[in-house]
This record gives structure tokens, C-alpha cells and sequence, in this order.
């Protein structure tokens, strides 16, 4: 099924991600049994994927595989997320400097740092274009050019989002527990 | 607000390292004389350290990694196999053996190196299906090297290892202590024929070795000590009278002979470790 020249690209190339892949993967779909069902779906595609394309960036090719395998996996097993249009028109319209005002409290945000399930828990709470913009920076660690690759959006989109995620969070820390 | 936005933007990019020359010197004149920016900076740099330290990188769990290796026929699966099960694995180790360039180029430069490449494949063609578990095991140990996550516990203390390790495997690791020149650093599980095996992370300058200890009957875990080449890594196997040793290393060929001598000699359950 798959040649062995894809066989030889998918072990140079997904086993050193499986960490990334597989944090990836549990934030946007919140469960580690799921987690592992995308990501090896995610590993399938990309095994299959590797027959005819050679890769020159292999964490944004692969992390894109993996968030469209999540993305599919909760169009058919949640009902939820996968609904988030209504939020992020809601999160665009957000006023940034929203997070100016509330900057009256910033010892409670500083408080709030300190608390790490609270933190995963504002975190989890973005909407997914903004929660997968946010873990692809800070936890897989992708350039902004490497996140608009792999979420196929322009360079600006992922840096307003990423602004309007942090200003969020921010506020969400600031607010009373 | 336009501006609001665009400078929201600005302290981002600055923040992820992702402002050009001029972009950088522009706004570390602004950090430097608007001290509402330099706050404002201050509190996204904390916010984002707070990301990074409560939600970390997670490594994947040590199955779903096996699954994902035996996706690719040439890595063995993880089932107990027929007898016919060393013939089909040993084709494609062989091909990817030859795939490696910088094998082929070693053995053509340095007829000596080119003689040890050349055993370490004739043994890996014997039934014995050691390249399975050599294979395995570098795979490992390239894994968690690029993770960087070279071992699940932290320890230099064997005493604190060893428990560990105990409570994970079924076979009981004898730990030798190498430390000036080979610090132990820490201790992690290898699943080999779906056992899962104590591993020995071991530091020397910035290299590492993991060393995996193996029932004797594990099939092809048995060696003489000699060192072969597996995908530009250098592996060692041996054994004594309780158990088999792999060690899976990223130190030239000299300094892994060294340390698989000092291990022998300060290995061994009965003996209290001796230093070289």
C-alpha cells in the first residue's frame, strides 16, 4: 500500500512529532483516548501522504494533519466545538482594549498565573481557531508563518488571533474565580 | 482603535520573536521610553511563561508510539511472530541499512569501519532477529533524544532510579553507578516484545547512552560486546549471567567501548560498583 520510499519519509518525519502531534491533538479535542485515535488517524493519512509529496517543513505539514484529523474526528463524535463560528464572530468583535480596562486588577491576574489548573481551564475555553493558534505557538512552538501554513490562514489572521487570545485569557484570569 | 490593535499586535510579534532588524529596534526604543508599553509587555511575557510552564509539551504515551512505528512494515509489530517472521523483517532492515548514506559512506572511507558495518549486518541476517530489537531500541532512543525527554525520571541516584524502574518493568535492573565521567541522569521503560524493560539514560559531555537490560531469553538481545551502526547510531550488546544488555548511543565508537567496559566491570548484582 504505501512505497517504501514513504515508508522510509514517515519514520524520518512523524515519529520525532508524536509529542507535538499527540499535545496538539489533546487540546483541541480535550480527552487523551481521542487524542490517540487522532493522532494515529492522523499518522495514517500521512503515511499515505508521503507516496507522493516529499516535505520540506515536516512539523507544520504534519501538525496540519493532525489538527484536520481532529477537526473530523469532532464533526463525527462530539457536537459541540465543532460549532465555534458564533464564537469567533463573537471573539473578532471583541474590543482589544476591553483588556486595557480590566487592567485595574493586575494583581489578580498575577494570582491567577500561579494557578495551573486555572489557567488549562481559560486555555481550554478558547474557541478552537484561537486554542489551536495558542497551543501551535506556545506549546509546539511554530512561527507565525508555520501556523498560517498548517491552519491555512494568512500570517495576519493567526497574529490577530493570537493577540485576541492572549488578551482573553488575560481577562478571563483577571475576573473573579 | 486601529492603533490600539496594531500595537497589541506589535507587542505580540515582539513577544514571539518574530519582528524583523528594524521592527526589533524600533520597538525596544518605544520599551525603553513608554513605560505604559514596557508594563504592557511585561504582563504578556509573564502570561505566556504561565502557558508554557502549566501547559507543557506532553509526551505521547509510550503505546500510541509503538502503534505508530509498527505503521511501517520494516519496524516489527509488536505481536509475537511465526517462524517465518525473521526472513520478513530482515529484507527490509537490510535495504534500509544500504538507504543509509552515511553508512555507505563510512564503510567506503575506512575499509576497518566498513568490516564492522559489514558484521553488524551479517549477524543482524542470523535467525537470532536481533536487528528487531536493535532497531527498536535506537528508534527509542532517537526519539527521545529529539524529544527531548531522554528519560521519564530524573535521577543521578541509582537508589531512586531503581525503584522506579522497578515498579514498571518486570525485570530487575542492576544499576551501576559511572558517575565522574558517565553521570547517571535518569532512568525510563522500553517496551520490547510488548515487555516493558528498564532503560539506563547515562550522560557523557553532551552525549547520552541508554542502556537497556533484557531477560536473556529476549529474543535476539544476546552480543559479544561488539559495535554496530544502526541509522548513524552506535550499538552495543552483551551479556552476563543474568541478564542482556543493549545500549543505544550517540558517542563515537571509542568512548561507547569504553563505557560498555566500565559497565561490565561495575556491573553484575553481586558485586558493589567499582570506579574506573
Amino acid at each position: 500500500m504505501s512505497s517504501p520510499i514513504a515508508e522510509q519519509r514517515f519514520r524520518d518525519i512523524v515519529p520525532p512529532l508524536l509529542d507535538d502531534a499527540y499535545s496538539l491533538a489533546k487540546w483541541l479535542c480535550q480527552n487523551p483516548t481521542d487524542a490517540e485515535d487522532i493522532v494515529q488517524d492522523a499518522a495514517l493519512r500521512a503515511l499515505q501522504a508521503l507516496s507522493t509529496v516529499s516535505v520540506d517543513r515536516p512539523k507544520p505539514w504534519f501538525l496540519a494533519i493532525v489538527r484536520n484529523a481532529a477537526m473530523t474526528f469532532m464533526a463525527r463524535n462530539r457536537r459541540k466545538t465543532v460549532a465555534y463560528a458564533g464564537d469567533m464572530t463573537d471573539l473578532d468583535a471583541l474590543d482589544l482594549r476591553q483588556s486595557d480596562d480590566a487592567a485595574s486588577n493586575p494583581e489578580q491576574e498575577l494570582i491567577a498565573l500561579e494557578d495551573g489548573q486555572r489557567l488549562r481551564q481559560a486555555i481550554a475555553s478558547l474557541p478552537s481557531p484561537f486554542l489551536e493558534t495558542v497551543v501551535m505557538r506556545d506549546i509546539n512552538g511554530l512561527s507565525y508563518r508555520e501556523i498560517a501554513e498548517a491552519t491555512e490562514v494568512p500570517v495576519g489572521t493567526v497574529m490577530s488571533r493570537l493577540a485576541r487570545a492572549r488578551a482573553v485569557l488575560a481577562k478571563i484570569l483577571r475576573s473573579d474565580p | 482603535m486601529t492603533d490600539l490593535n496594531e500595537r497589541l499586535l506589535r507587542l505580540n510579534a515582539a513577544l514571539d520573536g518574530e519582528l524583523d532588524a528594524m521592527g526589533s529596534l524600533a520597538f525596544e526604543r518605544e520599551l525603553r521610553d513608554d513605560p505604559a508599553i514596557a508594563a504592557e509587555y511585561q504582563r504578556l511575557t509573564k502570561l505566556r511563561d504561565a502557558v508554557r510552564h502549566h501547559a507543557p509539551r506532553e509526551a505521547a504515551p509510550r503505546a500510541l508510539a509503538d502503534r505508530i512505528v509498527a505503521l511501517t512494515p520494516s519496524a516489527p509489530a509488536p505481536a509475537p511472530q511465526a517462524a517465518t517472521a525473521p526472513a520478513a523483517s530482515v529484507v527490509p532492515f537490510r535495504r534500509r541499512a544500504w538507504r543509509d548514506s552515511r553508512a555507505l559512506a563510512m564503510a567506503a572511507s575506512f575499509a576497518v569501519l566498513g568490516f564492522a558495518v559489514g558484521a553488524g549486518l551479517t549477524s543482524l541476517r542470523t535467525p537470532t532477529g536481533s536487528g528487531d530489537v536493535a532497531q527498536n531500541l535506537v528508534s527509542d532512543f532517537a526519539r527521545a533524544a529529539i524529544a527531548g525527554q531522554p528519560f521519564d525520571v530524573a535521577s543521578s541516584d541509582r537508589h531512586t532510579g531503581k525503584p522506579w524502574l522497578a515498579d514498571r518493568t518486570t525485570v530487575s535492573a542492576s544499576i551501576v553507578d559511572l558517575a565522574p565521567r558517565f553521570p547517571l541522569v535518569g532512568g525510563r521503560v522500553a517496551v520490547i516484545d510488548r515487555i516493558p524493560t528498564p532503560t539506563l539514560v547515562y550522560r557523557h559531555h553532551e552525549h547520552l547512552v541508554a542502556v537497556t537490560e533484557l531477560p536473556l531469553r529476549a529474543k535476539g538481545a544476546s552480543g559479544t560486546g561488539a559495535i554496530d551502526t544502526i541509522d548513524g547510531y552506535h550499538v552495543a550488546r552483551w551479556s552476563d549471567a543474568n541478564l542482556a544488555y543493549v545500549a543505544v548511543s550517540d558517542m563515537d565508537e571509542t568512548a561507547l567501548g569504553e563505557f560498555v567496559e566500565a559497565f561490565r566491570r561495575g556491573g553484575g548484582p553481586a558485586t558493589e560498583p567499582s570506579r574506573p
